[in-house]
């Protein structure tokens, strides 16, 4: 059976069987206008605050 | 050369043919260390890049952690043409090839269970979302305050709401316990089954909810038999999705000690 | 695939839309989280009908107001939903409407 190895293959599915506990990845977005930045979200703070709003 | 690490992709038997892989990881060539009837798959990679705390930094990028991730699947899958493959996960790194002939030897019993494991199998992927209905964007059509005349509008909008969210609810049942089943089934289809958290929604490109994220190892009248089944569960509360065949890095991967 | 954005780049001329959106997005998540309080209560049965009238309509005018808003910026509903990369949309995928 050939196996597939071509770019099909959603990154998503590659990232659950490569990595083990899943991918971990914190961003933080610089908001700019006029290429200068102007205000930066620490998005840890921003998802952890929200998702104590929010009950299961 | 004194500044190099060595990147392992995965393990095969010592007389499977040497994988046609174009380049690897940070396009370093890939060729094979030799240990007693185990090879390993492996790339000298550049220690500063592939030191513990780059390395670290790497993962957190997600466009380094795409490129690394397809290359890593491209020299797994060549080596996987060859006979069975005990894949490694990402970012497996030792210091030298001394030190991956000693995990071969040490751990070779490992290794040649995980190859007898999945020799003459593959593995399918099993995606299952809730159906998408009609109602899921219907509620735009619900105008607001509207039309039944109510004398308690505002109480009429939150029973609306109320019943809207209990529709979706029991809709979202449904399809969780069809996943359920159908999970049930495959697993008496397959050798083996690995079951995986459901994918952020933003990154499988599905709003509806995912409830099923299963790896399924077969061998081809399994494999069939699966595929088969999938496409018979095609109309209902789920929508399927299926990816494969893979080669087995559900069912072969080992934890580095 | 989605990729990390690192730069928020706000567009002068379109700045109004884009703020509005972040904005909106924001309104928006806290709108859905009082709804599904707001139901909650309800439900738990412990509030006199005239509180739940007074409720239920200020909701629905907070939703009224807020599709008047989007519409003035010239946004859909799935627009409310900032791409934050891999960590994920702000508002629950969830059969909220």
């Amino acid at each position: 059976m050939t196996l597939a190895a071509d770019r099909e293959v959603a990154l998503v599915d590659l990232l659950d069987r490569l990595l083990a506990g899943g991918v971990v990845i914190s961003g933080d977005i610089t908001i700019s206008l006029a290429d200068v930045d102007l205000v930066h979200v620490s998005l840890r703070a921003l998802i952890s605050s929200v998702s104590t709003l929010v009950e299961p | 050369m004194a500044d190099a690490l060595v990147y392992l992709y995965a393990v095969t038997d010592a007389d499977a043919a040497e994988p046609a892989a174009p380049g690897g990881v940070d396009d370093a060539p890939v060729r094979r260390v030799v240990a007693g009837a185990l090879a390993a798959v492996v790339s000298s990679v550049d220690a500063v890049r592939f030191g513990e705390e780059a390395l670290q930094r790497s993962l957190e990028d997600l466009q380094w952690l795409e490129r690394a991730a397809r290359a890593h699947h491209e020299v797994v899958a060549a080596a996987a043409e060859s006979g069975p493959v005990a894949p490694v996960r990402l970012a497996t790194v030792y210091h030298d090839d001394q030190s991956v002939r000693a995990l071969l030897h040490e751990r070779a019993a490992d290794f040649r269970a995980a190859l007898d494991r999945v020799r003459g199998r593959v593995e399918w992927g099993v995606k299952a979302f809730a159906a998408p209905t009609a109602d899921d964007t219907a509620d735009a059509g619900a105008a607001p305050g509207s039309g039944d005349g109510s004398a308690r509008p505002g109480t009429s909008y939150l029973l609306r709401r109320r019943a809207e969210r209990d529709r979706a609810g029991t809709r979202l049942e449904a399809a969780t316990a069809a996943a359920e089943a159908l999970h049930r089934e495959l697993t008496d289809l397959a050798v083996a089954n690995r079951r995986y958290e459901p994918q952020d929604p933003r990154l499988s490109g599905h709003r509806e909810p995912m409830v099923l994220n299963a790896a399924y190892l077969v061998d081809e009248v399994g494999g069939d038999a699966l595929r088969e089944l999938v496409a018979t569960r095609a109309d209902g509360p789920l929508q399927l999705e299926l990816t494969g065949p893979w080669a087995p890095y559900s069912f072969a991967a080992l934890e580095d000690s | 695939m989605t990729r990390v954005p690192e730069r928020l780049e706000l567009d002068p001329d379109a700045v109004g839309r884009d703020l509005g959106r972040l904005v909106l997005t924001i309104v928006e998540l806290v709108r859905q989280l009082m709804e599904r309080q707001a139901i909650r209560r309800v439900e738990a049965g412990d509030l006199p009908d005239e509180t739940v009238e007074r409720l239920g309509l200020g909701l629905m005018r907070l939703d009224e107001a807020m599709t008047e808003l989007r519409e003035h910026f010239g946004l859909r509903a799935e627009d409310l939903n900032i791409d934050l990369g891999p960590l994920g949309s702000l508002l629950p995928r969830q059969p909220d409407g």
